[in-house]
C-alpha cells in the first residue's frame, strides 16, 4: 500500500492498540515510513488521547454530594423500617440485569428490616437471612418532585444528624455534627437542594413549585450556607423561609426566599454564589 | 492515574484513623453499622462522579445516575463478592447506571459525516481555546459515541485506568476494550483535530508516533 492511498484511521488505531496481526502491523509500519498524511493521522491519534486525558475531572459538586447523603440516609431509615415513602427506587433490576453477581431472584415481597452477614473465609460475605428483598418496595416513586423534596428533608432530618452523614462538608471525622447543634438559635428555614437550574423569569414568577411547601419547624443546615443566610438575614431585615440548593443560569447558587407580604402572596428572592456573592438582583416573586 | 487503588492515599491520611479497607467498611455495612457505606461514599464519590459526568456528558444526568448507582451498591452490598476490588464494584455499577441512561433514551449510533457536520455547527470557533472550553468540546465530542466506545474511552483515556480494570468494570475482554478505543479515538479524530489545531494541547506525542512508526 503505497501511492496515492492510505490506511483510515480506524486500521492505524488499531495498530496503535496492538491489535493488527503481525502481518498487518509490518506492512502498515512500512508504509507509515514513507507517508507523511499516514504519520500525521497517526499523530491526531495520539493527539485525542491526549486531549481526553488533558481533559480535568472535576469533583463532585456538594449539591450532588449531600443528595446522595440524602437518598441513602432515607434508604437507611426505610431499611430500618419507618419507611420515608416518599422516596421511589429506580429500576434497579433494570440497571443490574446483567451484573454477574445478579444471582438467581426469587421474589420475597417483605423487606428485611435488619441485615445480618457472616465473612466467609475467602473473603466474601454470605448473607445469613435470604438474599434478596424488597421486591415489592422497587417500584416506589424515585425521582423525588421539588415539593416531596423539602418534606423529606424534614423527615429525615433527625437521622442526618445524628449518624453524621451530612458530614460531607469535609470536618475530621471524629464529630462531624459539632458546634452545629450547640448554636444558639439557627434562623430557621427550610433548606432544600433542587439542583434545580432557574432561570430570570423563573424566579419572577410562581416558585412554590420549584421549592416546595414550607414544613413548619423543619430545618436541615450546613454550616457554609448556614452563614451566608445569616448574612443575607442581616441585609434584608429578616431571616428567609426557605432556601433552595440550585443553580441560576447555569451557575451553582442558593435562592433564599423572604416573605414580602404574606396576605398579597409576595415574596423577595435573593440569589447567591457558592461564595455569597450575590448574582442577581434581589427581586419580588409570588409564592403559591 | 492507573488502575483504581482500594484505599485512595486521602484516606490513609486522617489523622488518628487507622485505614480500614473498603472491603472491611462494606463488611461492616452489612453487619449494620450506619457509616461505613457513607465512608465508602466519601472515598469514591469524586471518582464515580467523574465516570459518570464524562460518560453521560450532562450534570443532572450524571447525578442521578451516581445516586441510583450508590444507592443500589447500598442495597446490593451483601452480593458483592470478594473476588472483585471494591473499586472496581462501584465503577461497574456506576457505568451500568449510566448506559442503562443512554439506553433509555436511545442514543443512535451517529454516521461520521454527521459527527464533522454535528462539530462543525457546534464549535463557534473562539479565538483563544481555553482548558475549559476544550473540556467542553471534548465532552459534547464524546456524546456523539456509541456508548460502548465512549463508557471505554472515559475509563481508560480519561481516568487513566489500565486497559485489564476497564475490562473488568466493563465486564469485556481486554482486546474488546482497545478495540472500542482506537474505534472511539479514530472517530474523534476529525471532531476534535480543529482543536488540536489551535490549542497548546497539540503537543502531540511525535516521539509516540515515531515509536510506532519504527516498530
Amino acid at each position: 500500500m503505497t501511492g496515492d492511498t492510505h490506511y483510515d484511521l480506524e486500521i492505524l488505531a488499531e495498530l496503535a492498540e496492538g491489535l493488527l496481526d503481525a502481518a498487518t502491523a509490518l506492512q502498515v509500519r512500512e508504509h507509515l515510513a514513507i507517508c507523511d498524511p499516514c504519520g500525521e493521522s497517526l499523530a491526531d491519534l495520539a493527539a485525542v488521547r491526549e486531549m481526553l486525558s488533558g481533559t480535568p475531572t472535576p469533583a463532585m459538586p456538594m449539591g450532588v454530594a449531600l443528595r446522595i447523603d440524602r437518598a441513602l440516609a432515607a434508604e437507611a431509615e426505610s431499611l430500618r423500617g419507618g419507611g420515608v415513602g416518599l422516596v421511589e427506587a429506580p429500576a434497579w433490576d433494570d440497571i443490574m440485569r446483567d451484573a454477574p453477581w445478579e444471582t438467581e431472584t426469587p421474589s420475597l415481597p417483605e423487606p428485611e428490616p435488619v441485615r445480618l452477614g457472616v465473612v466467609g473465609d475467602d473473603g466474601t460475605v454470605v448473607p445469613v437471612t435470604p438474599a434478596r428483598r424488597r421486591r415489592a418496595a422497587t417500584r416506589r416513586r424515585w425521582a423525588m418532585p421539588a415539593a416531596a423534596a423539602g418534606v423529606a428533608a424534614a423527615v429525615i432530618g433527625a437521622t442526618v444528624v445524628t449518624t453524621g452523614i451530612l458530614s460531607a462538608s469535609g470536618g475530621p471525622d471524629t464529630n462531624p455534627m459539632i458546634g452545629v447543634q450547640a448554636d444558639a438559635a439557627p434562623p430557621k428555614y427550610q433548606l432544600t437542594d433542587s439542583n434545580w437550574n432557574y432561570t430570570d423569569q423563573e424566579l419572577s414568577g410562581s416558585l412554590l413549585g420549584y421549592i416546595g411547601p414550607v414544613n413548619a419547624g423543619g430545618t436541615t443546615e450546613s454550616s457554609k450556607i448556614d452563614q451566608c443566610v445569616r448574612q443575607v438575614a442581616a441585609k434584608v431585615g429578616t431571616a428567609p423561609f426557605a432556601v433552595d440548593q440550585g443553580f441560576y443560569n447555569g451557575q451553582e447558587a442558593n435562592v433564599m426566599v423572604f416573605w414580602h407580604n404574606v396576605s398579597k402572596n409576595q415574596v423577595l428572592v435573593h440569589v447567591v454564589g457558592p461564595e455569597c456573592d450575590q448574582v442577581r438582583e434581589p427581586a419580588l416573586a409570588r409564592w403559591k | 492515574m492507573n488502575s483504581p487503588p482500594e484505599t485512595p492515599p486521602a484516606a490513609d491520611q486522617q489523622a488518628g484513623r487507622t485505614a480500614v479497607s473498603d472491603a472491611d467498611l462494606l463488611n461492616r455495612h452489612i453487619a449494620g453499622d450506619p457509616q461505613a457505606f457513607s465512608e465508602i461514599v466519601k472515598r469514591h464519590r469524586d471518582r464515580m462522579w467523574a465516570v459518570a459526568l464524562r460518560t453521560l456528558g450532562d450534570p443532572d444526568e450524571a447525578a442521578d445516575a451516581v445516586q441510583d448507582a450508590f444507592v443500589s451498591a447500598y442495597r446490593k452490598a451483601e452480593s458483592f463478592r470478594g473476588e472483585a476490588a471494591v473499586t472496581t464494584w462501584l465503577h461497574r455499577i456506576v457505568v451500568n447506571a449510566c448506559l442503562d441512561r443512554m439506553r433509555r433514551k436511545s442514543v443512535r449510533p451517529v454516521a461520521d459525516d454527521e459527527l464533522i457536520e454535528a462539530a462543525e455547527r457546534e464549535t463557534p470557533v473562539p479565538d483563544q481555546t481555553t482548558e475549559r472550553e476544550v473540556s467542553m468540546e471534548v465532552s459534547s465530542a464524546l456524546k456523539l459515541l456509541p456508548a460502548d466506545q465512549r463508557a471505554a474511552l472515559v475509563l481508560v483515556d480519561m481516568m487513566g485506568y489500565s486497559v485489564e480494570d476497564a475490562a473488568q468494570v466493563l465486564q469485556v475482554p481486554s482486546g474488546t476494550v482497545k478495540s472500542r478505543c482506537a474505534r472511539g479515538r479514530a472517530k474523534l479524530v476529525p471532531i476534535l483535530s480543529h482543536l488540536r489545531n489551535r490549542s497548546d494541547l497539540s503537543r502531540v506525542s511525535s516521539a509516540k508516533g515515531a515509536e510506532l512508526r519504527d516498530g
